[in-house]
């Protein structure tokens, strides 16, 4: 039934959408051609997900082609259960960007919609390159729509935050780039399947995890490159903390197990101390940081520093549980972040203020908002039945079996998530109406809560029913963990 | 001096191999001797025409003149001292692209001054001869010629605006540095021809092999390095740079930052590659210190810069280093990625200075930048796909480019010059990056610009495409990018 390259076609679509916004020169248009182009990605990519074959930990729908002959580079394409799930919701969160920013948006509204395809196809073809080189080119190719999304459509104070996003994200990626070209020079290739049976010494291994885990640290962010995160996450409009929470945070994890687990294995025994106590750390550090915010977008990007903090202590348990665990987190922050940051955004786009101070009783003013705030937050927290609460009780296993302070600081970052969201969630939506809100209209039109639908769905089947994601999982973490020699 | 005896009995498959230089040559003479004519007429366009004829011409020469299978070892004449083989064909149709490309973006700043037209062409032409002839010699004293033919033809360029102050300053500045690299350059070749008994350079390579290594043969190689090393405005032979791009008018700084710097390169390459290829270890410290000084200074001084022409001299400086780094390795695929990198250099510098051609006097200065996102989005667009290329960001030929002298570096074993190179252009991205956010993420302060004269948006285009078509399929370009 499906005769096109699925990868390839569902990679550039957003990209031709953003050449047809940027040559009709029409706002109004743009709008409709961005959510046509977000939706028939969506559909392009259906064939990934019916015709994927679970049971396999190989590369499926693999395309390639010749590129560059004498750098022994092709252009590679294909995904397996690891990289699908990022692919779907990359897809998915673009599509709710449009949504959300319908009517944020007012000003050089092509230009919005152009970065954001462009950055949609960065995010969809990262998880799905099938080799480094690709890969460094959608990674970079990612830093530039968003640079331009959080310096032209932030807050006041979006180009600080702008310029400092770029320049550490750039740090982290040049060092990987030679990382990148002293693997090509080792091995001679740099395709992934290629490279994972490389057998490298040791002593190159451990400068190569170096190199990359500049550009991964970044992008996590791990403690303590994490400081770009607030002011960028903070600064930049709806769709852009949507796109950042949502995907950008996870590109860097996602090169943890892309990379430098199956690649470099003896290096990753030999940091494993460091990243594990780096990961405690964010987790402790980043929960508490949070609860003093007073800016509730400010708070939510910490809240991340905090919950990437559990994906990257998932996956350097090196336990089966704990990566698939880890992965499943990464996915659960994925639809959290970014519902929470739609939330705000929208409220935002009534108010105008992003300080929890001048909230104050929004449930009686805007009672759907505030249902599918409390719904979000509880999630967000690890309540029962949601999607964050398995995620997190698969890594926090895996952490007491490897060592038990590494359990016990993970359960002290739970407790103190829950405290931040509910502690947020009553000063915004409980108590006496700010009588600063009287009069504003509250609640949520029709398009808003279509915007939401999506992620409230994700949230409670997967909090219902995780083995949706965790099926594809099982059979390449176990290939993965197998051969980069786990403990 | 061998074979210059045989130079009087040039045959016609000798004068064959100079057919571009003397389709330039010709252009040249006539529009001395005709077009000064015809200057204050309607007809004043002829002259831009014919400098784009004759740099099609010449490319085309390149190219097909001399058939490819004989242009191996045999495709020499004058008595060994010009050839057409891979090398030169190459830096040839690079340097009558970057003429051509100088010429269209010279439209504007010809019609608002008081500039005699024909001269200028000519004068461009005279330059793109001596480039054409220095990267197609095989013999040291040839190659002076050429290089000197460019420095002089240059510097009449750069003061060519006599009303201004700024650029007779610029002029006599940029000559009494050249005069200085000249005598190097000079003095280096006179040495060399003392310590081997030749100025041909596979004469050198010869009488090289198997020597003990000499330290006047040193002090040879440290002067040629730093002769050619003034032409690429390599550091610390880069004063001059800034200085003559901000008094030059735009057009003629692109065409420096461009076409000079190609052939200077290309010099530099067969030099350091052909002549001295035994000397390898020693050429290798002289010419990692220019690459590793020049990124570094030019990517951090550009920081503070506020004028376009300037801040784009250093960024000039600093690709001249990215461009050296390839030839450090010393081998053919080193040679390679340097010719890639000065390929799409000259493409990528003659865009973002096109832009500043396009903007006018607006666009001299980095504040003139201001709103340009919302005034003119393509022009934006644009400049930023130049900014990206610059900066070696993918998917642009910049990137590329950089991956290439990077690949050669590490391959050479010099993993710290490259990680020094990484970082550095990581200063050099807030640079570029700071125009991005002046063009996109400030208001507005002046007028929208007037509407670009067709050639400059022709120029913008032809670069736009080759920046962005290099980095996606960057396979087109290497058959052609083939070592002395």
């Amino acid at each position: 039934m499906t005769d096109y390259p699925v990868l390839t076609v569902t990679t550039f679509m957003p990209l031709a959408g953003a050449a047809l916004v940027f040559f009709l020169k029409s706002d109004r248009l743009s709008r409709w051609i961005a959510l046509a182009t977000t939706l028939a990605t969506l559909a392009v990519s259906t064939p990934l997900y019916l015709r994927f074959d679970k049971g396999s930990g190989a590369l499926q729908f693999v395309e390639s082609a010749g590129w560059i002959p004498s750098w022994n580079v092709s252009y590679g394409m294909g995904v397996d259960g690891i990289s699908l799930p990022f692919i779907f919701l990359a897809s998915v969160l673009t599509v709710l960007c449009v949504g959300a920013s319908w009517t944020a948006v007012r000003t050089r509204v092509r230009e919005f919609h152009v970065a954001l395809l462009v950055a949609e196809t960065a995010m969809i073809g990262l998880f799905a390159a099938s080799n480094l080189f690709l890969f460094f080119v959608f990674w970079e190719l990612m830093v530039v729509p968003l640079f331009l999304l959080i310096g032209v459509f932030g807050g006041p104070g979006r180009v600080f935050a702008a310029v400092k996003f770029l320049l550490f994200t750039l740090a982290g990626s040049v060092l990987m780039l030679v990382g990148i070209i002293a693997l090509h020079n080792l091995c001679g290739t740099l395709d992934f399947k290629a490279l994972a049976g490389a057998n490298l010494e040791p002593r190159h291994q451990a400068w190569l995890f170096a190199a990359f885990l500049a550009a991964f640290a970044v992008k996590v962010p791990m403690f303590p490159l994490h400081t770009w995160l607030p002011n960028a996450h903070t600064e930049a409009p709806t769709a852009g903390s949507v796109i950042l929470a949502g995907i950008l945070l996870k590109m860097g994890a996602y090169g943890f197990l892309r990379v430098s687990l199956p690649i470099l294995p003896d290096a990753v025994q030999l940091f494993l101390g460091p990243m594990l106590i780096v990961s405690a750390v964010a987790i402790v550090y980043g929960a508490y940081v949070t609860l003093v915010q007073t800016d509730v977008k400010r708070l939510i990007a910490y809240s991340s520093v905090s919950h990437m903090g559990f994906v990257t202590l998932g996956i350097f348990t090196l336990d089966r549980n704990g990566v698939e665990g880890a992965i499943l987190q990464m996915i659960n922050h994925g639809i959290l972040s970014a519902a929470l940051f739609l939330c705000v955004g929208m409220i935002y786009e009534r108010t105008h203020t992003r300080e929890i101070k001048d909230y104050g009783g929004v449930a009686r003013a805007a009672p759907v908002y505030s249902i599918l705030l409390a719904l979000f937050c509880l999630a967000a927290a690890g309540f029962p039945g949601l999607n964050s609460f398995v995620g997190e009780f698969m890594i926090i296993g895996s952490a007491f079996e490897t060592r038990f302070w590494l359990g016990a600081s993970a359960i002290w970052g739970v407790a103190l998530g829950t405290t931040y969201l509910v502690w947020l969630y009553y000063r915004v939506a409980m108590g006496k109406t700010n009588p600063e809100l009287a009069g504003l209209a509250l609640e949520l039109d029709v398009r808003e809560v279509a915007t939401l639908a999506p992620l409230v769905l994700l949230a409670v089947v997967l909090g219902l029913y995780p083995e949706c994601v965790l099926s594809y999982l099982h059979v390449p973490v176990r290939e993965l963990l197998a051969a980069g020699g786990a403990p | 001096m061998t074979g210059v005896g045989d130079v009087s009995r040039a045959t016609a498959a000798d004068l064959v191999l100079l057919v571009p230089e003397l389709i330039l040559v010709g252009m040249a003479l006539a529009f001395i001797l005709v077009a000064r004519r015809i200057q204050r007429t309607p007809l004043a366009h002829i002259a831009l025409g014919g400098t784009i004829l004759a740099a099609l011409a010449a490319a085309l020469a390149a190219t097909w003149v001399v058939p490819l299978e004989s242009a191996g070892d045999g495709a020499t004449g004058f008595g060994g001292m010009i050839t057409m083989d891979g090398y030169a064909r190459f830096f040839e149709v690079l340097i009558a692209a970057s003429l051509a490309l100088a010429a269209l973006l010279s439209v504007r700043s010809l019609d608002g001054e008081r500039i005699p037209r024909a001269e200028y062409h000519a004068l461009l032409l005279l330059a793109s001869t001596g480039m054409m002839l220095a990267v197609s010699s095989l013999d040291l004293l040839t190659l002076y010629l050429g290089v000197e033919l460019m420095t002089l033809c240059s510097i009449v360029l750069v003061g060519i605006r006599i009303e201004r102050p700024a650029a007779n300053e610029a002029a006599i500045k940029y000559f009494l540095i050249a005069s200085f690299a000249s005598a190097l350059l000079l003095f280096g070749i006179s040495l060399t021809y003392g310590v081997t008994g030749a100025t041909d350079i596979a004469a050198i390579a010869s009488a090289l092999r198997g020597t003990e290594s000499n330290p006047l043969l040193l002090v040879a190689m440290g002067l040629l390095a730093a002769g050619l090393a003034f032409k690429i405005a390599a550091v610390p032979f880069h004063a001059w740079a800034p200085d003559a791009y901000q008094g030059a008018s735009a057009p003629v700084a692109a065409f420096l930052a461009a076409g000079s710097k190609a052939a200077g390169l290309a010099a530099l390459g067969r030099v350091c590659l052909v002549a001295f290829g035994s000397e390898a270890r020693t050429l290798k410290v002289i010419l990692a210190v220019l690459a590793a000084l020049s990124i570094i200074v030019g990517s951090i001084i550009a920081i503070s810069q506020t004028d376009m022409k300037r801040l784009l001299a250093y960024s000039s400086i600093a690709h001249a280093g990215y461009a050296l780094l390839g030839l450090i390795a010393g081998t053919p695929e080193g040679a390679s990625a340097t010719m890639t990198y000065a390929c799409f250099y000259v493409f990528m510098t003659l865009g973002a200075f096109g832009v500043v051609i396009a903007l006018g006097e607006r666009g001299e200065s980095l504040d003139g930048f201001r709103g340009l996102a919302a005034q003119r989005p393509g022009t934006a667009a644009v400049m930023l796909l130049f900014l990206l290329a610059l900066t070696g960001i993918p998917p642009t030929a910049g990137f590329v480019a950089k991956f290439g002298v990077i690949l050669s570096v590490v391959r050479a074993d010099h993993v710290a010059l490259a990680v020094l190179a990484v970082i550095c252009s990581v200063v050099s991205a807030f640079v570029y990056m700071r125009i991005a956010v002046f063009m996109y993420m400030k208001e507005p302060e002046a007028p929208a610009p007037s509407r670009f004269p067709v050639t400059v948006s022709a120029a913008l285009a032809v670069t736009a495409l080759v920046t962005l078509v290099g980095g996606i399929l960057p396979s087109s370009l290497v058959p052609w990018a083939v070592s002395p």
